[in-house]
Order: structure tokens, then C-alpha cells, then sequence
């Protein structure tokens, strides 16, 4: 029967915070159309995160650990994932807003010719079907958006957007077996790690960011050492990424990732609008800048015009102290 | 990108789109919901740019007959962005600019983009990995599906051996190291290089350079799968985002002063 199919991403069986929260939003949709809710979760290590999912509303938890995605690419994931909507018949699916997840739904809307909603802020069950929110031309515009001509479609769904909630229990685990697939000779020869442990900037709750006003690739330190103290993830200006400061993953604007954490701290970064588009959306943004001019201020909730690298310290202090007392 | 092996003539295609200027103030009908793309500067889609240089990059490495061509899909007007890749040095271009594709979401568009890719013939096809006004991020991969090639996306880095490529594709925490044979499909991130800028002669030349003009019948398209009649998803509504508010913004005598003004700030907003 018809569903609505949550593909969820792992690291060795660990989720990311975007999975639990695709999961809610997933379980909450099928309950309003009518609909079971089935987290897919696939290749190795895959049975692992099972536990992490039966504390989330969804109904069914399918597990394709036999799905050799880390060998071959995605391609025996969009072959297990097509197979899967063929049986279930017409079903929503929810993807995340990931590197792999915009390959899946580019590949499943071109294979199977249903509609492709990106980085949606909201989802929700109206006269017409789904009707998701999508920000537009570097987040000036909000566009309503939902499937004609098809009852269906596909959903990418951008991190921090939906809650993420409890429900202890639940979740039926099946296997899924992996599609044939045709073979079309990609292999992954390796996965080099070169920086372990990183949140994800584009998922993180607090995001502490650095650009020009730093200097240099060894001042970093600061920011990261405010970034852990608020349990927050380090992002980067254009400036920073493009002087070889720091790697593009950590990059925050136009040409990098969008992010809305709660908050959003802008250190040494004047805030031009190739960076603004990229972090406008934050719930709280404070901004530290010695130029009292920096088009920054401009938007900022909170602006300090001084030294980052005496306020930036000070700060990290502070935070210290408030979080052990 | 580097190149190793014995000489060897790859026809290279490059995908391309004009989008407005990220600078630009924008509105839109409020009947079609589509942008008013005639008040607004157009620009070759800045991730573009580091798809047309890895292709440069590639023909130069390979020297002799190696090609690249430019393709993009839109509005006349995107002869411009075509163009400009032709002065940056690409070979030639081609252009569908047709009503029957106008108003087409991702998915169309991707459909259209693969019937022009086909007509033209490609060893290897470059994209960029996204457009800087619609965000979506999922055409290379459906381009891919369409032409029934490896897709291998988010490269910062591109090698071709033969017939074989190999690229790194940026993950999180470092890259997967990813071979394919060609043809095949790469989207290549900003991390692969820095694009150059049209050199005069360049942009001389590129008057003289051809860019042949598609059509959607021309390319044996199927009218209900391209534009907007082919679109399986529909903008209900557009709104404006408001500007963020101003903000207080203090001067701070000393560092203690201002890391202490943002604690007060953050607690009373109850943020920490």
C-alpha cells in the first residue's frame, strides 16, 4: 500500500539529527493522509540504526544493509528505492537536502517522472495533497509549492526545519532486499576523512562563524574554541574558504551551504549578500566586527563593533562559565 | 584536474544556466508566479563558471581535437551566459530557447537539457552543482539519469585516464575517491578550481564562435514532458522574505565589555 517513504541517512549506523527530524515529519504526514510512514535506511551498518529510529513515530523501519552503496555509489540505492516505490504504488517521498539525497531525488524524478520539491522549510497535508515552503533566489522569496498532474512526489528537506520528537516503541523493522540493479561501473575506491568528528554546519544548532577579519588560517582557534564551548559547529565566510583557511565544507553563503541554526554568531564577516543568503534565515544572528560600517550590522540582531580576537576569547570564557555553574 | 595517459580527444559538454544577478531586487508575476526576468541583470549561474574551467582546464591538458561545447536551456536573453563561457574559451555553443520548454521546473527543464546534451554527443558532461535562484541542486543527477551515464557529483577534484574518470566527491568530513568509465556525467564544486575571466581576445572571439539554435520539435521533445505543462510540481504563491530587522549594535570599550553584552543578549533573548 501506498506510503510515505522517509530515507534517512546514516554514518555507520549513526543518524544525523535531519533524520530524526525527517522521521517526525514523515510519521506526521502519513497519520494525516491515511498513509503508513517507512524510514529507509540502506548499506552497511544500516541494522544499526535501528534503535535510534524505533524512538521516532515512524511506522515501519526498512532495513537494507545488504544495499552496497558505500562499494558502488547511490546507484543500487535509487535502483532499491524505485523498486520499492513500484510495490508500494503511488507513495510521497521525503529525502533529505544532502549531497546524496539531491542525487536520489534528481535521479528517482527523471527515472519515474514525478515532481521534485528542494529544501523544503515545511511540510504540510492540504486540499491538494502535500504543500511544502521553499525559499527562492537566496532566500528573498518564499515559494508555495506543491505536485500537479501526480498525486505524489518527491521532498527535499532542509535540516533544522522540522522538529524532531520522541515516540518510544514504535516502528516495525522488515528487510529490504536490494534491487537488481544495472551496473554502470562506478566504484568507490576509498573515503578519505580529513577532518573527523565535525558537525555538519548546515545542521548544527549554533553555528559560530569566521572570515576575513581573522587574518589568517591560525586564528581559527578562537572560533573553534567559542563553537565548542556553545556546542556549535564552525562555519566560514567566502573570504576564509577561498584564502585557504579552512576546507568549502565549512563554508556558509551563495556558493556554499544555507543554514538556519537558532543561532548564528558572525565573527571578522563584513556580511556581504553572497554570504547574508546563505544564513539570513538564522533565529538569532550576533555579529562581532571591528568596522562599525560592515554591512553586517545592518541586520544583525545583536552587533559588537571591536577586536574579535578580544571579545571572541572573552566571550568563550563566559560561555564556560555559564554552562558549569 | 590532471590528465594522464596517452593522447586522447574527448568531447566535452558543459551545461550552463542564466540566472539573475544574486545583487539584483527581484519580483514576480503575480499571475504566473515567474520571475520578471526583464528589470533584472543576468549572469552565467556563478557555480557554473567552475563547470566551463575544469572543462578548459581538461581540453588544454588534452591539447589536439578535444572540444568543449556549451548548452543551457532558458530565454533567448541566455545567448548572453553562453557567451560568456564561449569567451572564457570554450569551443562552441547551443542555445534551446523555446516557449514549449518556458516555466519548466527542475525535473522539465532536466528533460529538455538532456535531449540538446544528446543531439550535441558527449564523452564526459560538466554541470555545476546547483543555480544560485532556484536552489535545487538535483538537475546533474536527473541530466545523468536521462542520459543513462555514471553520475558522479559534488567533484573537487576531476582525473581522466583513458576511458576511465575518477573524481573526489566532497562529503562532510573529506571526500569519497569515485572511478567511472566514460561517458559520464560530474558536477564539479567551487573547491575543483578558480575560473578565469574572458581574456579581450576572448571576448572577441567569442562573437565569431557559432551557437546553434534548438528547438524542442527539433530535438524530438515531447511537448507535455518539457516547460511548464510538463512540470509535476506548481508554484501556488510567492512572497517576499522581509528584511531582517536592525539590531542593537553597541561599541565596545574592551573585549569583556562586548563578550559580556552578547551574554546579556543571548540569555535575555533566552537563546543560551
Amino acid at each position: 500500500m501506498p506510503a510515505v517513504i522517509i530515507y534517512i541517512e546514516h554514518q555507520a549506523g549513526a543518524l544525523r539529527r535531519i533524520g530524526l527530524e525527517m522521521a517526525t515529519k514523515g510519521a506526521d504526514l502519513g497519520k494525516s493522509l491515511g498513509v503508513p510512514s517507512v524510514a529507509v535506511v540502506l548499506g552497511a551498518g544500516a541494522e544499526k540504526a535501528v534503535d535510534q529510529l524505533k524512538q521516532t513515530p515512524v511506522d515501519v523501519i526498512a532495513v537494507g544493509d545488504k544495499v552496497p552503496i558505500e562499494k558502488i555509489g547511490l546507484d543500487p540505492a535509487v535502483d532499491t528505492l524505485a523498486a520499492l516505490l513500484a510495490e508500494r504504488g503511488p507513495s510521497h517521498m521525503l529525502l533529505p537536502s544532502s549531497n546524496a539525497g539531491k542525487d536520489l531525488a534528481g535521479r528517482l524524478g527523471a527515472r519515474l517522472r514525478l515532481g521534485v520539491i528542494t529544501e523544503a522549510t515545511d511540510v504540510a497535508v492540504g486540499d491538494g495533497g502535500l504543500t511544502a515552503q521553499s525559499p527562492k533566489f537566496g532566500g528573498s522569496v518564499t515559494a508555495s509549492i506543491s505536485f500537479k498532474d501526480s498525486d505524489v512526489g518527491i521532498v527535499l528537506c532542509r535540516p533544522n526545519s522540522f522538529a524532531a520528537r520522541k515516540e518510544a516503541g514504535k516502528g516495525e523493522v522488515i528487510a529490504l532486499a536490494p534491487a537488481a540493479a544495472a551496473d554502470r561501473g562506478i566504484v568507490v575506491e576509498e573515503s578519505v576523512t580529513q577532518e573527523a568528528g565535525a558537525v555538519g554546519v548546515d545542521e548544527a544548532g549554533i553555528v559560530v562563524s569566521g572570515g576575513r577579519g581573522l587574518g589568517g588560517p591560525e586564528h581559527f582557534d578562537i572560533i573553534e574554541a567559542l563553537a565548542a564551548a556553545l556546542g556549535g559547529a564552525v562555519g566560514a565566510s567566502r573570504a576564509a574558504v577561498d584564502a585557504g583557511w579552512i576546507s568549502h565544507g565549512h563554508q556558509v553563503g551563495q556558493t556554499g551551504k544555507s543554514v538556519s541554526p537558532s543561532l548564528y554568531i558572525a565573527c571578522g564577516i563584513s556580511g556581504a549578500i553572497q554570504h547574508k543568503v546563505g544564513m539570513r534565515s538564522s533565529g538569532t544572528i550576533v555579529a562581532i566586527n571591528k568596522d562599525a560600517n560592515a554591512p553586517i550590522f545592518e541586520f544583525c540582531d545583536f552587533g559588537v563593533v571591536g577586536d574579535i580576537f578580544k571579545v571572541v576569547p572573552a566571550l568563550t570564557q563566559l560561555v564556560k562559565e555559564r554552562k558549569g555553574a | 584536474m590532471t590528465f594522464t595517459g596517452a593522447p586522447y580527444v574527448l568531447k566535452i559538454v558543459v551545461a550552463v544556466k542564466q540566472v539573475p544577478d544574486t545583487n539584483a531586487e527581484k519580483s514576480f508575476d503575480s499571475a504566473t508566479n515567474r520571475l520578471n526576468r526583464s528589470n533584472v541583470e543576468n549572469v552565467l549561474n556563478p557555480f557554473d563558471e567552475y563547470a566551463v574551467e575544469e572543462a578548459l582546464r581538461l581540453k588544454e591538458a588534452l591539447g589536439g581535437d578535444t572540444t568543449v561545447t556549451i548548452v543551457s536551456v532558458g530565454p533567448e536573453s541566455g545567448r548572453e551566459v553562453v557567451r560568456k563561457a564561449l569567451a572564457m574559451g570554450a569551443d562552441s555553443g547551443a542555445l534551446l530557447s523555446d516557449a514549449a520548454c518556458a516555466g519548466g521546473d527542475s525535473m522539465a527543464t532536466a528533460y529538455a537539457l538532456s535531449l540538446a546534451v544528446k543531439s550535441i554527443g558527449f564523452d564526459l558532461v560538466l554541470t555545476g552543482t546547483q543555480s544560485t535562484d532556484a536552489i535545487c541542486g538535483v538537475v546533474p543527477a536527473a541530466l545523468a539519469e536521462h542520459l543513462g551515464v555514471p553520475c558522479l557529483t559534488f567533484a573537487k577534484k576531476v582525473t581522466v585516464t583513458d576511458g576511465t574518470i575518477e573524481v573526489h566527491r566532497e562529503t562532510d568530513t573529506g571526500y569519497l575517491r569515485m572511478r567511472a568509465p566514460l561517458p559520464a556525467l560530474v558536477s564539479v564544486t567551487k573547491s575543483a578550481n578558480e575560473p578565469r575571466y574572458p581574456s579581450l581576445k576572448g571576448i572577441m572571439g567569442a562573437k565569431k564562435k557559432e551557437i546553434a539554435a534548438l528547438t524542442l520539435a527539433g530535438l524530438g521533445g515531447a511537448a507535455d514532458h518539457a516547460g511548464e505543462a510538463g512540470s509535476r510540481t506548481k508554484v501556488l504563491a510567492t512572497s517576499a522574505v522581509g528584511a531582517r530587522p536592525k539590531g542593537t549594535v553597541i561599541q565596545a570599550a574592551d573585549g569583556n565589555e562586548g563578550a559580556r553584552a552578547v551574554i546579556d543578549f543571548l540569555v535575555a533573548k533566552k537563546v543560551i
